[in-house]
């Protein structure tokens, strides 16, 4: 049994009116001493991932398990308790409360689960020692610098000493000298047992991952070869949400994008008619589907990698 | 674990340290609700000198029964005038022990009527007075807290409030009396200052000289109704004294209560204007665990905290604003002590919303890399 395990997972949620899906499917099983860098364009569902694995963010389908414990279906008092004890987050931008300094950041932590003041304040300041900031126990974090701040981050992440540290981008506003300490620190996490799932775009990174789990195809992906797709009256080319690495010219047929909204109901977003080319975004940016292609009547389209639609550009320009 | 354990602890440390790192805000918040606070406190005194002034005055002078003509609702709202010599016609009732007559009048104060005993600055010329005309050392005759009774014709006694002092020449009605001696807390229809003189010289400029009265004083309980004469007691003589001022005094506690509701929106400004700055922090402190009711309380516990420290302000800054108040301010100790229980309530309505949103935070707001 591994100690972080995601099967089939599925997560949508409202953005500007419309159902968004940036993870659609997606598996992932990660054992103890073990460190995955997740990579993967913006908005390709990284964030979302940590979200959902972190308790905030409930997903469609799938599930989450943490030492084969189910976390989908918590409820909100075992959800406060999953969120203290089994998974510990470190954020982006840090994220310290700033009218609290660098200890009472951890021990708030400690003492919201129901530790002494006493015991808190002893776990906290155990805690700043192993990041190594004995000496800034009593600064507040306008008064330390990024990484010490990261670092801070990392020792309120520990406060409950969960299994499970997820870590969103926690290099990202660090320079060259400070990325050094945290990198160190996130390794050693590790090594003591835990599992660790950094979402990053910092390839920096991967010299210290066990596993690189790439969350969207790379761009440019020269994989994927051109086919030709025959479709019936209503058929669906491509799902919103789909991962997709190809660009459809259509060669016959009328082809609907439809994006799904809110309320369940489906929008018409652009219909793509003989010569037209669409689904160029998804492939280009390694994000999912935006949208839904649905054939109106029999239809005739050809799937051609990046490559070759960039190819055919140059000689026939873009969309009529 | 429930999601309540050892729940002061963390609210207290985060609410304490928000408040010392936001010290300016807060600071000017309860110095602006202190300021609400001192104006609503002045405002319930001078709303309980109304009833204070009406018990104070009554009791001044001293009377088991009050007569007046049947159908006047008491001596100090109507003035129904009879002769004075009714009161030794009541004597002579059974179960009557004294009764003096006395005359009860409004007067102007006219020409310079003394110096203000702060300043010495001539008081105001013009001045609304309530006149009581008593019997020298009889039932009615007012008890001085300083200087002599009242004695003579050219004498008075007066309220404190006047602003004038023992040896001052005051006039009423262009009439001169000589200030013998003060009384205090002696007052009516909203701190209007009684002056007292003897009954023949209240007839002199209220009545062209004829020995009228407007109210019989009795001690004793007459066995017998008197004819043409209604007997009052203390409290229905209140009463009729307290009703000319029951308009005021209600529009005076309305005004009281949309002021503890403006201190009300004033800390919740604050706290809410704080609690969407915060919006971040609680983002995160809900991601890491924290459960949404310490973010609940946490912000209710800042609210309190601010309107208590406004209360305080409230008792210092009511001093001063009391001094300079033209109209009387009665405050009691319960008056003292109810501001801080309205403090807690002020703290905890003007926290409810604020502390709403913040305990509905999404968490995944933490995520993102914004604040």
């Amino acid at each position: 049994m591994s100690l972080l395990e995601v099967d089939d997972l599925t997560v949508e949620y409202s953005s500007g009116g419309y159902r968004v899906t940036p993870l659609k499917g997606f598996n992932l099983q990660m054992d103890k001493r073990e460190l995955g860098v997740l990579l993967g364009a913006s908005g390709c569902g990284k964030s979302t991932l940590l979200s959902t694995i972190a308790g905030l963010l409930r997903p469609r389908s799938g599930s989450i398990r943490v030492k084969g414990s189910d976390v989908v279906g918590l409820k909100n008092q075992e959800l406060t308790r999953y969120r203290q004890t089994s998974v510990g987050v470190v954020f982006q931008a840090f994220n310290l409360i700033p009218s609290l300094n660098a200890r009472e950041n951890v021990e708030l932590i400690c003492r919201t689960a129901g530790q002494s003041r006493t015991e808190a304040r002893r776990r906290a300041e155990y805690l700043l020692e192993v990041v190594g900031l004995e000496d800034r126990m009593g600064h507040r974090p306008g008064m330390m610098s990024g990484g010490q701040q990261q670092r801070v981050a990392i020792a309120r992440a520990l406060a409950l000493d969960p299994p499970v540290i997820l870590a969103d981008e926690p290099t990202a506003h660090l320079d060259y000298i400070q990325v050094e300490g945290v990198l160190k620190t996130l390794r050693q996490l590790a090594d003591a047992d835990r599992t660790v799932l950094i979402a990053t775009h910092d390839e920096r990174l991967l010299p210290l991952a066990d596993r690189i789990i790439e969350l969207s195809p790379r761009v440019g992906s020269h994989d994927s070869i051109a086919e030709h797709q025959h479709l019936d009256d209503g058929e669906i080319l491509f799902e919103q949400g789909d991962p997709g690495s190809l660009v459809y010219m259509v060669d016959s047929g009328l082809i609907q994008l439809i994006r799904r909204r809110d309320d369940g109901s489906d929008e018409i977003i652009s219909e793509a008619s003989s010569g037209a080319y669409f689904g160029e975004l998804a492939p280009m940016f390694g994000l999912p589907r935006s949208a839904t292609a649905r054939a109106v009547g029999p239809a005739v389209v050809t799937g051609l990698p990046l490559r070759d639609f960039r190819a055919q550009m140059s000689t026939s320009g873009p969309n009529p | 674990m429930s999601e309540g354990t050892n729940a002061i602890g963390p609210i207290w440390l985060a609410s304490i340290r928000d408040l010392q790192w936001r010290w300016r805000r807060f600071l000017l918040a309860a110095l602006a609700t202190g300021l609400v606070f001192g104006l609503a406190l002045m405002m319930s005194g001078v709303a309980n000198s109304f009833s204070v002034e009406v018990h104070d005055t009554v009791s001044a002078l001293g009377a088991r029964w009050w007569l007046v003509p049947t159908g006047s609702p008491g001596p100090f709202t109507v003035a129904a005038a009879f002769p004075a010599s009714t009161a030794a016609v009541v004597r002579r009732v059974p179960g009557v022990v004294t009764a003096e007559p006395i005359l009860v009048s409004r007067a102007l104060t006219s020409g310079a009527v003394g110096s203000s005993p702060a300043s010495g600055v001539p008081v105001s010329s013009e001045k609304d007075v309530n006149v009581i005309g008593v019997v020298p050392g009889g039932l009615g005759s007012p008890q001085v807290v300083e200087g002599q009774p009242l004695r003579g014709p050219e004498s008075a006694v007066v309220d404190a409030s006047l602003g004038v002092e023992v040896g001052d020449q005051i006039a009423l009605n262009d009439i001169r009396f000589k200030v013998v001696g003060l009384v205090r807390g002696v007052t009516y229809f909203a701190g209007v200052p009684v002056v007292f003189v003897t009954l023949g010289a209240a007839d002199r400029f209220t009545a062209n000289g004829e020995p009228l009265a407007t109210a019989v004083l009795l001690r004793g309980t007459p066995t017998r109704p008197i004819a043409g004469f209604t007997a009052l007691t203390d409290a229905q003589v209140r009463s009729d004294l307290g009703r000319p001022t029951t308009q005021a005094a209600k529009t005076i506690q309305l005004i009281e209560l949309l002021l503890w509701l403006v201190a009300a929106g004033i800390v919740g400004a604050i706290i809410y204007l704080s609690a969407l700055e915060r919006r971040g922090d609680f983002a995160v402190l809900k991601a890491v665990g924290t459960p949404s009711s310490h973010l609940f309380f946490g912000l209710l516990v800042q609210a309190v905290l601010v309107a208590l420290g406004a209360a305080l302000i409230g008792y210092l800054v009511e001093i001063p604003m009391a001094r300079g108040s033209q109209m009387a301010v009665r405050l009691a100790a319960s008056d003292y002590l109810a501001v801080p229980v309205v403090a807690v309530i002020v703290g905890i309505v003007a926290s409810i919303l604020p502390a709403r949103r913040a305990a509905r935070v999404d968490p995944a707001l933490a995520f993102g890399g914004g604040r």
